[in-house]
């Protein structure tokens, strides 16, 4: 099997993926106790509005034409309209989807830029004070909560020095970074606590390595051995985690996003679910899962060019 | 109105001002400053602002800066004074209302209100298929213009609400000719896109709205209300609203000074604002109240014999709760106990004394005459992660304990809530109200009255309660109104069929130099004689 063909059994596998995910959110939405007319006309509206109301959306039909409805438009891109937004649901995703991206994206980069250099320090001083060090401090930031970590920083550095604003978006780019900077670290910590402990355990595994020995004695520098055969091998196990954790990403990112007052998805699912807003959850549960499926073939793609091995 | 709410002197002297548009001229304030951006932290985003169409306190509480009404509530909540229209007069034995409608008002984008947009307005807002507020203003029969500035209400039967009704959200005016023009087939579509953009004659108009995260008004130009310095209002150049779910970021935000003010404050952390000398927390007297209801019908959906059927039980679990002790550990002393099932705001309230003061020998004897000495089990169902509820809950649980009844609390989300209130599939729940309309009929109709939803989906049906109800929605003499409200309030809260907890303020905070903000008992946000000081 070469290369391409590989890569389009990975993408095949995609498509079915998807029809199960779309039926199962359908039919998870609507198990879900309570509609969504009630939850839009609370406690005071009359039965008759109600009945209305659900005719208007059409939810007084089966559940099965219902699907094969949501079905037949999703294929052709059209997700109807946000039941409680009263906007087209892929304008409000639209709208919403970069800023998570933008927040993923810093997260990450935060997260590699702390773990990849601590992993080494950690792991070339494994079981010494550095090493002991490093791994506490990740050890209380993977096990504090994300709203805490948020709160805290947004204390310390937003309210009390003054140096980031407290929550919200901004306007332009620039502000929007500046913006995103915070809950960007909040939802970085517990993402590098994992790698960081990935990577080092790695490293150590790597550099007992024969082919690292014979590398040393080939006469190659350090820097050459590290970042050459020991970063690139200890590498492989790290990229499955960061493409794993692209998910665990999302999940923090509702929390950070409701801390900080960042207009998301993350806050958009959980207003959707509590609103019951089914054409919002539906295509952002697709959307999402999309999302992580190309995250999951990125890492193959990634571990593809780092381990020559995958694919054939 | 009551002490324990009362903002300090300079918020109360804004809420007179700010509604009633009363001169201060002889205080010692000078007349507020123009100009400026407030930004405002909101903890939800507004959904739909349309006035009929809308369904939400997101969008009520706010829509007064956009649309005006014919009438306005006054500051206090419990009459209504002039507002689109300058007169009234009933005539034809209260079945003919005649409105005189002011001179010279225009809708933000220029073009003037004209009888016809008052009865286009009225006409859509009573539709029965539109919207859930339409019966509040059922018992109109024809809106006839008559004249340029004049329309006239006729009424089905007498309707001593309809005044109310006509200073309600759903009754705002809105431009005919702007909402037919935007774009959509049906009205729906229509409403749709005009509320993305609403047009109205308020203070304040639309300029941007990304939804949950930022809404942005400007002052409208052509606003008719005069300022304490004789100009056109609003003070303010722009309002922000910023979305900011998150109560602690809320406030965060506003000690830090990137907000000038911030609505729903917690009221654990109402204390510590109150010591802050940046800030000034305002309590404004709500109509909210907080109460654990109860099903009385004799068996539960499950098949099950319900103790609460039993008045004595009902009683006995009433008396068995220290109400101060509740208040002093949920609201932190800021709430107040309930003397009626509505709120002491509400117009007619009638509270001689705090319900089933707490008296634990006389719940035991209630409940030893009801046959139930050795208690019983209880279940209340409840929001998950609302923390007021559950402290009620777990302090009441405990309470309860005294007198062998054991309190069982279901948490589960508010969907799931709903639907099996409305289900009448549950024993006791928790839950809070706030008047939509300046009259004791809304919240009678829903907690008391049984052919509508059962009393609070409680199966409670009291036939002398119902046929006051009835009469007092027809009733125009004052007095005869007031002493019906009077005994249908005894009926019901002698029935016990709610344990009333308290009444609690809406909590806003500002930074020092923000002045003449007024939020009325119903909760509507009022800015227009909102001004920012040096």
């Amino acid at each position: 099997m070469n290369r391409g063909t590989w890569l389009l059994g990975r993408l095949a596998q995609i498509v079915p993926t998807f029809v199960m995910i779309g039926v199962a959110v359908f039919v998870l939405a609507r198990l879900l106790p309570g509609d969504q007319v009630s939850a839009m006309l609370g406690e005071r509206a009359s039965d008759d509005t109600i009945a209305r109301m659900q005719a208007q959306l059409g939810l007084d039909r089966s559940v099965f034409v219902q699907l094969l409805d949501f079905l037949a438009a999703a294929v052709r891109g059209n997700f109807g309209d946000s039941m409680s937004l009263r906007l087209p649901v892929l304008q409000v995703i639209a709208e919403r989807l970069p800023v998570t991206l933008a927040l993923m994206a810093i997260a990450v980069v935060l997260a590699l830029s702390i773990a990849l250099p601590l992993a080494f320090v950690a792991a070339l001083n494994a079981n010494r004070w550095p090493d002991m060090l490093i791994r506490t401090i990740f050890q209380i930031g993977l096990s504090s909560p994300v709203f805490y970590i948020g709160l805290l920083l947004l204390t310390v550095f937003a309210a009390g020095l003054r140096w980031f604003p407290v929550g919200g978006y901004g306007d332009d780019w620039g502000e929007h970074l500046y913006h995103l900077f915070l809950p960007g670290l909040t939802l970085s910590f517990s993402f590098a606590a994992v790698v960081m402990r990935n990577l080092r355990a790695g490293i150590l595994a790597v550099l007992t390595a024969e082919y690292v020995d014979f590398a040393r004695a080939k006469g190659l520098s350090a820097g050459v051995v590290l970042g050459r055969h020991v970063l690139r091998n200890a590498l492989i196990a790290t990229v499955t985690l960061v493409g794993l954790h692209v998910g665990a990403l999302l999940g923090g990112a509702v929390i950070t996003e409701t801390v900080f007052a960042v207009p998301g998805v993350g806050r958009l699912m959980i207003d959707s679910i509590l609103a019951r807003d089914y054409p919002v959850i539906q295509a952002l549960t697709l959307v999402l899962a999309i999302l992580v499926s190309l995250a999951f073939l990125l890492t193959d793609l990634v571990q593809m060019w780092l381990d020559p091995r995958v694919g054939r | 109105m009551t002490a324990q709410f009362l903002p300090d002197r300079r918020g109360f002297l804004a809420m007179a001002g700010g509604l009633a548009a009363v001169t201060l001229a002889g205080t010692a304030n000078a007349a507020p400053k123009r100009g400026g951006k407030l930004i405002y932290g909101r903890y939800a985003d507004s959904q739909f602002l349309d006035p009929v169409l809308n369904d939400n306190n997101v969008d009520i509480w706010v829509m007064n800066s956009i649309y005006d009404t014919l009438l306005f509530p006054t500051a206090d909540g419990t009459g209504v004074q002039a507002g689109l229209a300058t007169k009234w007069a009933f005539t034809d034995a209260g079945k003919t209302l005649t409105l005189t409608l002011r001179a010279g008002v225009k809708f933000s984008d220029g073009s003037p209100m004209t009888a016809g947009d008052v009865k286009w307005s009225l006409d859509r807002a009573r539709d029965p298929k539109a919207g859930a507020w339409n019966d509040l203003i059922g018992s109109i029969d024809a809106v006839n213009v008559a004249g340029a500035d004049s329309v006239v209400l006729k009424l089905k039967t007498p309707d001593p609400t309809i005044l109310a009704a006509l200073a309600t959200f759903n009754t705002g005016i809105m431009p005919q000719k702007l909402f037919e023009a935007a774009a959509g087939a049906t009205p729906d579509d229509k409403a749709k896109a005009f509320g993305e953009k609403p047009v109205g004659t308020g203070p304040f108009m639309m300029v941007e709205w990304k939804r949950n995260q930022v809404m942005r008004l400007a002052r409208n130009p052509h606003y008719w209300r005069q300022g304490e310095d004789g100009k056109p209002l609003p003070y303010l150049d722009e309002l922000e609203f910023q979305i900011i779910p998150d109560d602690s970021t809320r406030i965060l935000k506003l000690k830090a000074g990137e907000l000038h003010g911030s609505e729903f404050i917690p009221l654990a952390r109402v204390k510590e604002l109150q010591g802050d000398k940046n800030l000034r927390m305002e309590l404004w007297p709500s109509t909210k109240v907080t109460y654990l209801s109860f099903m009385v019908k004799p068996k539960l959906t499950n098949g099950t014999d319900n103790p609460l059927a039993n008045l004595k039980v009902r009683q006995a679990l009433n008396y068995a709760v220290n109400k101060d002790g509740v208040i002093a550990i949920t609201t932190l002393g800021l709430g107040k106990p309930m003397r009626s099932f509505m709120s002491s705001t509400t117009p007619l309230f009638d509270g001689p004394a705090p319900l089933y003061k707490y008296d634990l020998a006389k719940a035991k004897a209630l409940l030893k005459e009801a046959g139930f000495e050795k208690g019983f089990e209880v279940s209340c169902m409840t929001v998950a992660g609302n923390q007021d509820n559950l402290n009620n809950l777990t302090t009441v649980q405990q309470m309860w304990a005294a007198i062998g009844v054991n309190l069982k609390i279901e948490p589960m989300d508010n969907p799931s809530l709903t639907k099996r209130y409305r289900a009448e599939d549950f024993q006791m729940r928790t839950a809070a109200w706030t008047n939509d309309i300046s009259d004791p009929g809304q919240i009678t109709n829903y907690f008391a009255y049984g052919p509508t939803i059962h009393a609070l989906h409680s199966g409670y049906n009291d036939d002398k309660l119902n046929a006051l109800y009835l009469a007092s929605q027809q009733e125009t003499d004052p007095a005869k109104r007031k002493a019906q409200f009077k005994e249908i309030q005894k009926i019901y809260n002698d029935a016990a069929t709610i344990v009333p907890l308290y009444e609690t303020p809406y909590t806003v905070a500002w930074r020092k130099n923000v002045t003449g903000f007024v939020q009325i008992p119903l909760g509507n946000n009022y800015f227009q004689a909102t001004s920012i000081g040096a």
